[in-house]
């Protein structure tokens, strides 16, 4: 099929290409916002398996936040499989604990909670399994075999970036002894 | 004609005297041997180096600078794209289509590494959306068909990841694809893309009644608008190469319902409110048939049959005969029209999908009430009957359609 290019064919290649490396760039940039305006929230996680640790080149999280008491559903209806949720953290001690689940974005929030949004894995009769896709932290260079050697179960404080916009990341782990 | 044919066979016509030695070389000289594999050398050399590369980067990729690694993506993804524009240019026409298709995986993907890098969760599609937008772009700027596959391609995984892993439904996607990939199609009428563009549709479509949590019938009414664009379509094999994946489904889905709607278990998954759902179906059915007169192509309709709404039987025997009814009538007419159309591919579907029918019905209507031995004595005894039946009707068809070819 070798119908002859329009005109301005160049032009319109060069427009498009471009457009596509901006938008890499953008989403650079939108990690390197999430850091530099966003609020520091710390997680803990429950105790991993080490040698469920490391898968490759990233570490599986499970968080304290991950499995929830149904009683912190604030909705009417039922919670369904993959709806995405909305869930508000409070500080309490060195982590923080999520203390209500909303379908919508709540608008009004003491200064000290934050939302921080994620999807229902599974439902259980007493419990909401929530997902954040925080559970997978893509581990810097050697940072890997540091934490395998920590070796047997422990627990991490994750410090999680969350951007006013909703957007949030992994800043930074620390091991606890 | 291949070289390579005319190689083997030549010396037999020089030999039974129909050309001369000198007429062989003549027609030889026709057809110079093919000097691509020569030219394939080079490229398989390249893609070596090239893959040498690319491992040596996956090998140490956690471990280089962040801006490094961010140039490495952009300057290959640049760089695919220059390739391509320099051998299209060149009249290398494969080649560069291809080295532009790597450069749009490489944007997808570079999309996904850059923020697996920085960590980012993606909290909606914008970024994959971004992907199927520039696809499009590219299916318009270079005509392609491949690019045009990779497109259709791309817009359902954008779709199916956002159904399955985020929860939502991008409608914007949906209708972007359908309007802009489907205009493309409009206007350049196909039989490849149609059918390719049409499966991409109905998996959206699927995708939305999971999503909505609805009655899987539903899907039917998607199914058939999707139809319906293929007979307002003039070009006829473009349309009708729209109109086979969602009667395939029909036609699917009815035969499970035919063998397995007898179990009963999901039947309450079938059945909307049957005001609403034959008041859609029915809207969809008369811009069909609109369609269909205007274009003179009324006899078409006999697909609808497939969308009798057997399904609103009661569970059980009445809802398998109901499913066996719809089926028969469908192949009935199908066959009925194939040979008076005289179309020998329209013929043999036909007989396949009426045996097949058949041999469906004998396993549900005797399997019950009859002595095993006895039942696949008469079936084999009936559907022998009925092959050899639709054979020679199929046969008289084409022998009439030959002696009706005018004598010259």
């Amino acid at each position: 099929m070798a119908t002859p290019l329009p005109q301005n064919h160049r032009r319109w290649v060069l427009l498009l290409v471009a457009a596509q490396m901006l938008f890499i760039l953008a989403v650079a940039a939108a990690g390197y916002a999430t850091t530099a305006y966003g609020r520091v929230v710390t997680l803990r996680t429950l105790p991993v398996d080490p040698r469920d640790l490391l898968y490759g080149d990233y570490v599986r999280l499970n968080y304290t936040i991950s499995q929830l008491p149904i009683a912190l559903w604030q909705e009417t209806t039922l919670p369904r499989r993959r709806q995405a949720v909305y869930v508000v953290l409070r500080p309490a001690g060195e982590a923080y604990e999520a203390v209500r689940v909303y379908l919508q974005e709540p608008t009004e929030l003491p200064p000290d909670q934050i939302v921080l949004r994620g999807w229902i894995e599974d439902r259980y009769r007493r419990s909401l399994h929530i997902r954040y896709n925080l559970e997978r932290y893509y581990v810097p260079e050697g940072k890997g075999k540091e934490l395998e050697r920590k070796g047997r179960q422990h627990i991490m404080l994750v410090r999680v970036s969350i951007a006013p916009w909703g957007q949030a990341r992994i800043t930074e782990t620390q091991v606890l002894p | 004609m291949s070289r390579k044919f005319l190689e083997t066979e030549s010396p037999t016509w020089v030999e039974k005297g129909i050309i001369t030695a000198e007429q062989q070389e003549r027609l030889l000289g026709l057809y110079p041997p093919d000097e691509k594999a020569i030219g394939l050398l080079p490229l398989l050399g390249s893609l070596l180096v090239g893959l040498s590369a690319l491992s040596l980067v996956a090998a140490n990729w956690q471990g280089l600078p962040e801006t490094l690694r961010l140039g490495i993506l952009l300057s290959s993804l640049a760089g695919s794209y220059a390739a391509g524009e320099h051998f299209l240019r060149r009249g290398n026409y494969s080649l560069g289509i291809g080295l532009v298709g790597l450069g749009l995986i490489l944007f997808g993907s570079a999309i996904i590494l850059v923020s697996q890098m920085y960590q980012l969760i993606g909290y909606d599609v914008t970024g994959l959306v971004a992907w199927a937008v520039a696809a499009t772009g590219l299916t318009y700027l270079y005509r392609s068909r491949a690019l045009f596959l990779m497109t259709v391609v791309i817009s359902c995984i954008v779709q199916g990841y956002n159904t399955g892993q985020l929860g939502a439904f991008s409608y914007a996607t949906a209708a972007f694809t359908a309007l802009s990939l489907g205009y493309y199609w409009w206007r350049n009428p196909d039989s490849l893309i149609g059918t390719v563009l049409s499966v991409g549709l109905l998996w959206q479509a699927g995708l939305l009644v999971s999503f909505l949590h609805i009655k899987i019938t539903w899907f039917f009414v998607g199914a058939m608008l999707i139809y319906t664009l293929g007979d307002w379509q003039t070009d006829r094999p473009a349309g009708r190469s729209m109109q086979g994946p969602p009667i395939a489904a029909a036609f699917l889905f009815m035969l499970g319902l035919a063998i397995f709607g007898e179990a009963g278990s999901y039947t309450d998954m079938l059945r909307p409110p049957l005001l609403a759902y034959l008041a859609a179906l029915g809207a969809v059915f008369a811009l069909s048939l609109v369609a269909k007169r205007k274009r003179g192509r009324l006899g078409g309709a006999t697909d609808w049959l497939l969308l009798l709404p057997g399904f609103y039987l009661p569970g059980g025997l009445p809802l398998a005969i109901a499913a066996l009814i719809v089926l028969y009538a469908y192949t009935g007419t199908l066959l009925w029209r194939a040979h008076q159309e005289q179309n020998p591919d329209r013929v043999t579907l036909g007989t396949v999908l009426f045996i097949l029918t058949t041999a469906v019905a004998y396993f549900k209507l005797t399997w019950g009430f009859m002595d095993k031995s006895l039942f696949f004595l008469l079936g084999g005894i009936l559907l022998l009957g009925l092959s050899w039946y639709l054979q020679r009707r199929a046969a008289q068809t084409l022998a009439s359609e030959s002696t009706d070819k005018p004598a010259r």
